[in-house]
């Protein structure tokens, strides 16, 4: 609880358009003690050392700085900052209510003014109802749990062994190198990039097996994970039985495991003896026992996806390619894994499959002295990067013929087999008559088969919600990498994305830098991505808790665990302090030191609310996503954009940190309408913290019922999608909900 | 549904790579060079599906595709390639293996094809004339025999009426024919597969070939088209010039040497249009021979400059292309040279340098239809033919 707070006004970044004096003096007047120094700076960047000394001298707790946004501009001071975004989202993105361009010769509009003089008071009681938050460090083992040892976990447990961690490595098999075992010769790992390369696994398993900081666990599993990052407890099953070990953080490299035949069996492969799939072939190449000469690479797999579609259709009975059988009725309580391998591992195998089969083609032209036609037949030859380079090479040998096709039958005729192929480069539909076929592998990540960490969590031994990705654990690909929906459990390799092995080993040089990352992180008690370095973390005032469980069920990332009764259990170290948890709770008990519902909930009641809805318009409250809603108006008004000022922004963690009890908050104080800004979700979503645009949706539903029990029209509470990059839709998007709001008239709780 | 059976050839690819096509492998159909390819038409256009043809040993089709001769090789496609696949050089060479197997007399076409059959193709003529030099000489009892006025005649060796002529006349006779039957022949592989039905009024093939001779040939139009190209930042000379210069040139010798050939035969029946030989200078004919030896020496100036002056990592240059220019400047300078000789009396050099004179032009005509001069004819045939039928 800040109780002296010293407001600064930084006159070159708001400007000229605004009376700040008379802001400055409403100010002291309204808030009097509580704010014992209020004043104007020509440029708050020079003034810092000014305000460093009125913090001792007037033995300030709090400071507000008024002016750009608090993305813009970030003042380390002793104590607890806030800022109040006059700039971007206030003066630069105003226009007069009937939407005219403001004129500033006859002053500050009044509008302008009363916008200002509500974001400052926000601002104030915001710090008012702030603290220091207090950060719950953990030991930080110095130790990372690798599991699986294909080439992704051997290059982790190297690095990691590198960066002078410990390192336990996991492996399910008798033997190090995973699929890498039958690859001896692999696409290149590094410049120039060109040719094939060895992959001298031997050298690599005897960098780990060697070294002294790493401890191998050979035929092991998981059967454990429990606590948190930076203290883990892993237990694994190992032969000589449960081995119990503490570690900081987890690389997961479990790798990928072959589709099964029979999805492509309408490809001929398990039908016809000359059919084979590449991972075979290259197995058949190793032994030296391909005599085929002629030999089509058919990638194109629309056969086998058509077949699959067509079965989905005619689905009598039991699904011939579907997942396991349903019994987790039967199995009750306990975990039953799903198995989410389908066909369409196939197509996201399929730049895997293209630098593969490349290779494979180029290596049996080479091995016959190019007595040997090779003919590629794709839909999508795609090889990422600068593969490329690759890729050029392997073309250029004689027997190597490609062509984009629509492989209609694959047939065995008389000793030999028939490829069709349609709408092809070559101008023409045409028959190939070949000795041998080679199919594409579908590369299924282990995740989607088993359960492969085996979490002690409250939420299960799995990772949530895998059914959504096929089974992949990456939770958001394009922000945080190697991230899973389980903080400190970093993935990496073809379990999260089929990769070629050069990627294998850049990956898990990721993983290891994310693991290490977080143990760091834990150690100092701070939240590790995305909100890298926050120090808050949920409290719970547990004398009110009923534990009804929301919390502990609705966290993305299963932070909370809870004992017999159902009372939740922080790990802090798990926790991303997102806030969804305290979104959840009907009872309000959780709270962060620097953000908590009262807190949110005065900021909404210290907005001036006029009475005559005709004259003085509308009040619309807008909870805006911090992440990607806030920048996006900050860039909407840094670019000029304008919207009508009778909306008022709060920026929130997280729409899913938002309570049901802020819009009553809103409605009572006489708010009209309340705009939920988040980013999509959805199949596509883009929220930071996964689910929590998500379920916000879902809780409006609630918030509806309310509404209409309360007979205030539910339409006055929507929740608007906004991306980071749609800021020239900002001003659409509030404009029109404003003009929705206008037109259904004033909220009939105004002004009682 | 039983559909066309695929034979890919692969001796056939590595022929046409050691034509000149090494680099066609490299091709990845994004078909640059067909938007490049100034003189592509839209529909079906060239060179894109030349390459994958070619890369898959598809002989038949690409030996019987016209597409190949409406390319005038400017080579932009080359320039644009991102793969370095020079599609250009993947045309010329396939151009180069028509030249080498359209033909009987496949013995010619194999040592037209490389260097190494050079001394062959030289040593046929240079033993004819040498022959005739000899019965000559023993006849005249001298190797370097004066007119009794004292003059250097070369007739005094290489008899029009009994040697030169009959020799030539049969050479370019025969050559003639075989040209014809190429064209011929490749104007079959052209005809698609099955029944050619033709829609709309035909007119006779004479017609679309004299108007390609106007359209295209007189005005070399298409050569301006190929400038007009897209920028490859190339800094050659358009060959338009150098090209036309050479065409005149040839026309212009073709027509003196039949006047010639019509005054000194005519001669014999009306003796008012007897021309003797050697002309003299002023003589009209004369100076028209010697306005084409210039402007044939011009032309191949300037084209073998353009071609020394290419980008060797873009355009490769093939025997036949060196061999064309070389034969061209061998004729032009063992003719020049030996006139000037004959001019300055200097007798012995004169006649070495004719007797090289007349290898060279009948290493020339008589090998012409298995030389890249042949695309004179076959080039035109395929004009021709694009423009009676369209392309299949």
């Amino acid at each position: 609880m800040a109780g002296k707070i010293g407001v600064y006004f930084d006159v070159q970044n708001i400007g000229g358009s605004l009376d700040i004096e008379a802001l400055a003096a409403q100010t002291s007047e309204k808030w009097g003690d509580l704010v014992p120094m209020v004043k104007t700076c020509p440029v708050l960047a020079c003034a810092l050392d000014e305000i460093k000394v009125d913090i001792t001298s007037q033995k300030l707790d709090g400071v507000l700085l008024c002016g750009a946004s608090s993305r813009a501009d970030v003042c380390r001071l002793p104590v607890q900052v806030e800022y109040v975004n006059l700039r971007e989202q206030c003066v630069l993105s105003y226009k007069n209510p009937d939407g005219s361009p403001p004129d500033y010769a006859a002053g500050a509009p009044e509008a302008l003014a009363i916008m200002a003089r509500d974001y400052v008071n926000m601002g104030v009681v915001k710090l008012q109802k702030s603290e220091m938050p207090n950060p719950a460090a953990v030991i930080g083992v110095e130790r990372i749990l690798v599991i699986g040892g294909g080439i992704s976990g051997l290059t982790a447990a190297v690095e990691a062994a590198a960066m002078g961690y410990e390192v336990v490595l996991v492996e399910k098999s008798g033997q190090l190198g995973g699929a890498a075992v039958n690859i001896p010769v692999a696409s290149p790992f590094g410049s120039n990039w060109t040719d094939k390369q060895a992959i001298n696994l031997n050298m690599k398993i005897s960098a780990v097996t060697g070294h002294p900081q790493i401890t191998v666990y050979l035929n092991a599993q998981m059967e454990k994970l429990g606590g948190q990052p930076g203290e883990f407890k892993a237990s694994v099953a190992t032969m000589q039985g449960s081995v119990s070990v503490d570690v900081g953080a987890v690389v997961l490299t479990t790798g990928w495991k072959a589709l099964d035949d029979k999805y492509l069996a309408p490809m001929g492969l398990g039908k016809i003896p000359l059919v084979v799939s590449a991972a075979q072939f290259g197995k058949m190449m190793l032994a030296g026992s391909v005599s085929a000469r002629r030999i089509a690479f058919v990638l194109d797999t629309t056969l086998a996806e058509d077949a699959v579609r067509e079965a989905a259709q005619h689905a009598v009975g039991p699904d011939k390619f579907g997942g396991a059988d349903a019994t987790a009725e039967e199995a009750g309580d306990k975990f039953v894994k799903e198995d989410l391998e389908n066909i369409r591992h196939l197509a996201y195998s399929n730049a895997v499959n293209s630098v593969g089969i490349l290779r494979l083609a180029n290596s049996v032209c080479e091995q016959t002295n190019d007595a040997t036609q090779a003919y590629i037949l794709y839909k999508n030859m795609t090889v990422p990067g600068i593969l490329e380079r690759f890729y050029k090479t392997m073309q250029d040998r004689p027997g190597v013929m490609m062509t984009k096709a629509d492989v209609t039958a694959i047939r065995e005729s008389g000793g030999h087999v028939v490829v069709e192929c349609r709408n092809t480069l070559l101008g023409m539909d045409f028959d190939l008559d070949v000795d041998m076929v080679v199919l594409p592998t579908g590369m299924v990540p282990t995740t989607a088969k088993d359960a492969v960490v085996q979490f002690d969590y409250r939420q299960g031994p799995d990772f949530p919600d895998l059914q959504l990705v096929d089974g992949f654990v990456d939770s958001n690909y394009i922000c945080f990498p190697y991230e899973t929906r389980r903080t400190g459990v970093y993935a990496a390799g073809c379990v999260r994305q089929p990769m070629t092995m050069d990627s294998c080993e850049e990956d898990a040089r990721g993983a290891v830098l994310k693991a290490a990352q977080c143990v760091e992180a834990a150690s100092h008690g701070v939240a590790v991505h995305p909100r890298s370095g926050d120090m808050s973390r949920p409290v719970f005032n547990f004398v009110r808790c009923t534990q009804c469980k929301r919390c502990t069920e609705e966290c993305p990332f299963g932070a909370l665990d809870d004992d017999e009764k159902g009372t939740p259990k922080l790990n802090p170290a798990r926790c991303r302090r997102c806030g969804i948890c305290f979104g959840a709770c009907p009872e309000r008990v959780i709270s962060f030191a620097n953000y908590n519902i009262d807190q949110i909930g005065s900021m909404i009641r210290e907005v001036f609310v006029p009475r005559d809805f005709k004259k003085e318009g509308p009040r619309v409250l807008i909870l805006a996503c911090e992440n990607d809603a806030y920048p996006a108006l900050d860039m909407a008004g840094m670019r000029g954009n304008t919207w009508n000022p009778y909306a008022r922004i709060i920026p929130v963690r997280c729409l899913g940190s938002v309570n049901a009890i802020w819009v009553s908050d809103a409605m009572s104080k006489g708010f009209d309408g309340i705009m939920l800004l988040g980013c999509k979700y959805g199949a596509d979503y883009q929220c930071h913290f996964v689910k929590g645009s998500e379920i916000c949706a879902r809780r409006k539903e609630n918030i509806v019922e309310t509404l209409n029990r309360l007979g205030v029209q539910p339409e006055r509470v929507e929740q608007l999608e906004v991306a980071i990059d749609e800021y020239d839709n900002i001003p659409d998007l509030i404009d029109g909900f404003v003009n929705r709001i206008i037109e259904m008239g004033p909220n009939p709780f105004k002004g009682m | 549904m039983v559909q066309y059976t695929l034979k890919p050839d692969m001796n056939f690819v590595q022929d046409l790579q050691e034509a000149g096509g090494n680099n066609l492998k490299r091709c990845f159909q994004c078909a640059t060079c067909s938007v490049a390819c100034p003189l592509a038409p839209t529909n079906a256009p060239y060179p894109r599906k030349e390459m994958v043809w070619a890369s898959w040993g598809l002989k038949d089709r690409l030996m019987r595709d016209a597409d190949l001769w409406l390319c005038h090789n400017c080579g932009n496609c080359s320039d644009l390639c991102p793969r370095g696949a020079r599609p250009a050089d993947m045309m010329a060479a396939a151009r180069d293996m028509i030249y080498k197997d359209l033909t009987t007399f496949s013995v010619v076409g194999k040592w037209m094809s490389k260097a190494s059959g050079l001394p062959w193709l030289f040593l046929v003529p240079a033993v004819i004339w040498f022959v005739i030099w000899a019965i000559r000489a023993v006849c005249k009892g001298s190797w370097f025999p004066r007119a009794a006025d004292g003059r250097i005649v070369f007739g005094e060796i290489f008899y029009g009426d009994y040697t030169i002529d009959p020799i030539f006349i049969i050479t370019f006779f025969g050559a003639c024919f075989i040209l014809y039957r190429g064209a011929r022949k490749l104007w079959e592989m052209f005809k698609p597969e099955g029944e050619l039905l033709v829609v709309g009024k035909q007119k006779f093939w004479i017609c679309y070939l004299v108007s390609v001779l106007m359209d295209e040939v007189v005005t070399h139009r298409k050569f301006d088209d190929c400038e007009d190209g897209p920028v490859t930042g190339k800094v050659v000379p358009n060959r338009k010039f150098g090209h036309a210069a050479l065409v005149y040139s040839f026309t212009i010798l073709a027509f003196v040497t039949a006047v010639v050939a019509l005054g000194h035969w005519g001669g014999k029946i009306i003796p008012t249009i007897e021309i003797q030989t050697p002309m003299p200078l002023t003589f009209p004919i004369k100076i028209l021979a010697n306005i084409g030896a210039l402007l044939l020496l011009c032309g191949l100036g300037a084209l073998t400059w353009r071609r020394l002056s290419l980008s060797r990592s873009n355009h490769a240059s093939g025997f036949y292309d060196w061999y064309l220019l070389g034969i061209l400047w061998l004729v032009a300078a063992t003719g020049i040279l030996s006139q000037y000789f004959r001019l300055a009396d200097a007798l012995q050099p004169a006649f070495v340098l004719y007797y090289f004179h007349l290898v060279f032009v009948w290493m020339l005509f008589a090998y012409l239809p298995w030389s890249k001069l042949g695309h004179f004819v076959y080039r035109t045939a395929a004009l021709v033919y694009v423009r009676m039928y369209g392309r299949s």
